[in-house]
């Protein structure tokens, strides 16, 4: 499987930026989240956000049950993170600003400005969403001149991309009998492949 | 003295025809028409016409440009009318020098093809690119070189915003203030609420679905949009949030949702829920929202199913219009129609409800 990434958006703060080994431990954390949501007949995405090494927020996709669209993983990890904080009584932005995101599939348009708005300065993602993703598939809004929409954010993309891919396919497969339906609500996985 | 909520009453139901919805289009239906160079050349004779069209039309058959009509009648200064002819792109004569006194015309045009009789000296004109697709459009078009349209009456009826006629548009201003209401509370409550607010409206009962505004002191997500389309959902058995601590974010309870029992639920609210399998139960709504949402709020609204968005003004990073215009994005699989200043004055007034320190 490949392990090439691909870096790109706004620059980081300096020393701020996983280490090979942190996005293969924490990413392989999403990808059991995702084969977990597959074997349940979840969507197969896997999410979570980690500061100062532990995971501050985990969330899987709850549209169905809330009946609210807007209910992606990352949505869903993001309020934690905030509830995480409200808990420890600390200041939501200084943590935000110090959290990775790592998620088996690009985030979609929604997410991407969600993070913005979060000021979340890195995101890992496995395989790219071309129906709907927001790092640079349909449109860049991690990286988009966007002054009132929180901060830019760097993007490292591709870190086993044909598994995430993989996954998504099995789901649409065992998804057919009730439809397209599922297919339009989820980050479709696309035919994109690591470059490098 | 009167009181002031009297004041704006009276003011605002005699604002109705102080404001206008627009139509925001795509950039293919807004921009300037694009211009090419091409030759012409004025036909002498006319009874040679339908010869030297049928004979350029073979050696420049102009693809792709099928809006482009091959020839005009052309006003000339003395005001007679005289037929002109396209030859060719500019493009299509890569060796001709633009620049010589005078062009010869069988240069662009070898005799073995097309016999010159009849035909004038050729000239420079510009071309519309790409077919109008609006009135406007077409008449910009038209003053260059005449093309074919084909007309989307209701564009032209909503460009000349007519889309809206007297009861419907009491009812908008009506959808309007109850957003405006919602933004005003946003404001009074302080804490880094700003001063949003939207309305989420079944427009074919004619009722008010959920009312919600920015809530963002509490969570910074909480845009008025996010919270409306989670007060929808709320009010249809679901939601994930609680926004009773905010008495002017409601929803109303549709008698379908999971508080009464599933034998109760009508068939029309299931239909919508099961019929796409997924709760998409902004389906066919409309979104009345006082300022132009974010590029979350927009591509929530695309996730939601969304069927219209009517907002009052525009917004620094807005995604219906200024930085992006989601809604006719061709990539993404659901479009919808978008108006702008639907009671633009009132929505732009909002702003000076900020903190005026915070900004
Ligand atoms: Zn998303
Ligand atoms: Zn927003």
């Amino acid at each position: 499987m490949g392990t090439e990434t691909e870096m790109n958006g706004a620059d980081l703060k300096p020393g701020f930026c996983p280490t090979d080994g942190e996005i293969e431990k924490w990413m392989a954390s999403a990808f059991d989240m995702a084969k977990d949501a597959l074997e349940n007949g979840e969507v197969p995405v896997g999410c979570l956000m980690v500061y100062n090494n532990q995971v501050v927020g985990k969330g899987r996709n709850e549209v169905n049950e809330t009946k609210n669209a807007t209910r992606h993983a990352e949505m869903v990890a993001l309020d934690q993170v905030l509830e995480w904080c409200r808990h420890g009584d600390v200041d939501p932005q200084s943590v935000c600003m110090r959290t990775v995101l790592y998620v088996t599939v690009e985030p979609c348009i929604m997410c991407a400005a969600a993070l913005r708005l979060l000021h979340i300065p890195v995101v890992v993602y496995g395989c790219g969403n071309e129906r709907f993703g927001g790092c640079g598939s349909v449109l860049d809004v991690s990286a988009a001149q966007l002054p009132h929409t929180g901060t830019a954010f760097k993007c490292v993309a591709g870190y086993r991309a044909q598994e995430a891919v993989e996954m998504l396919k099995a789901f649409y497969k065992q998804e057919n009998p009730n439809g397209f339906l599922t297919l339009i609500l989820v980050p479709l996985a696309c035919l994109w492949s690591p470059s490098g | 003295m009167e009181p002031q909520s009297k004041r704006r009453k009276e003011a605002e139901s005699d604002n109705a025809d102080f404001w206008v919805a627009l139509p925001v289009l795509s950039d293919q239906q807004s921009q300037d028409t694009e211009l090419i160079p091409a030759f012409a050349a004025p036909i002498t004779d006319k009874k040679e016409t339908s010869r030297l069209i049928k004979e350029l039309r073979s050696l420049y058959p102009l693809t792709g440009l099928t809006h482009i009509k091959r020839v005009r009648s052309h006003k000339s200064a003395d005001g007679l009318y005289s037929p002109q002819v396209l030859l060719c792109l500019v493009s299509d004569a890569p060796d001709v020098d633009l620049h010589s006194e005078s062009l010869a015309i069988e240069s662009l045009l070898p005799p073995d093809i097309v016999r010159v009789e009849g035909l004038g000296l050729p000239f420079l004109v510009k071309i519309p690119a790409f077919p109008p697709l609006t009135r406007p459009q077409f008449q910009l078009a038209s003053k260059h070189w005449p093309t074919t349209f084909h007309e989307d009456k209701q564009v032209t009826v909503a460009l000349r915003g007519e889309l809206f006629g007297g009861p419907q548009k009491a009812r908008m201003q009506g959808y309007m203030e109850a957003a405006l209401a919602a933004a005003r509370a946003a404001a009074g409550l302080g804490s880094g609420q700003e001063p949003v607010g939207a309305a989420m409206v079944d427009p074919k009962e004619e009722r008010i679905l959920a009312v919600g505004h920015d809530c963002r002191g509490g969570n910074p997500l909480h845009h008025a949009v996010m919270v409306c389309i989670d007060l929808v959902a709320r009010g249809q058995g679901g939601g994930a949030y609680s926004f009773e601590k905010y008495p002017a974010c409601t929803a109303a309870m549709s008698p379908t949702s999971s508080h009464s029992k599933p034998a109760a639920e009508s068939s029309k609210t299931i239909a919508r829920v099961v019929e796409e399998g997924q709760p998409y139960i902004c389906t066919g709504y409309d979104l009345y929202v006082t300022r132009e949402p974010c590029v979350m709020c927009a591509m929530a609204l695309v996730h939601s199913r969304i069927g219209r968005v009517f907002y009052g003004t525009a917004s620094a990073d807005g995604a219906l219009g200024t930085k992006y215009k989601i809604h006719t994005q061709k990539d993404l699989n659901h479009r919808f129609d978008v108006f702008k200043g639907v009671l633009s004055q009132q929505c732009k007034d909002l702003y000076g409800l900020k903190d005026p320190i915070k900004h």
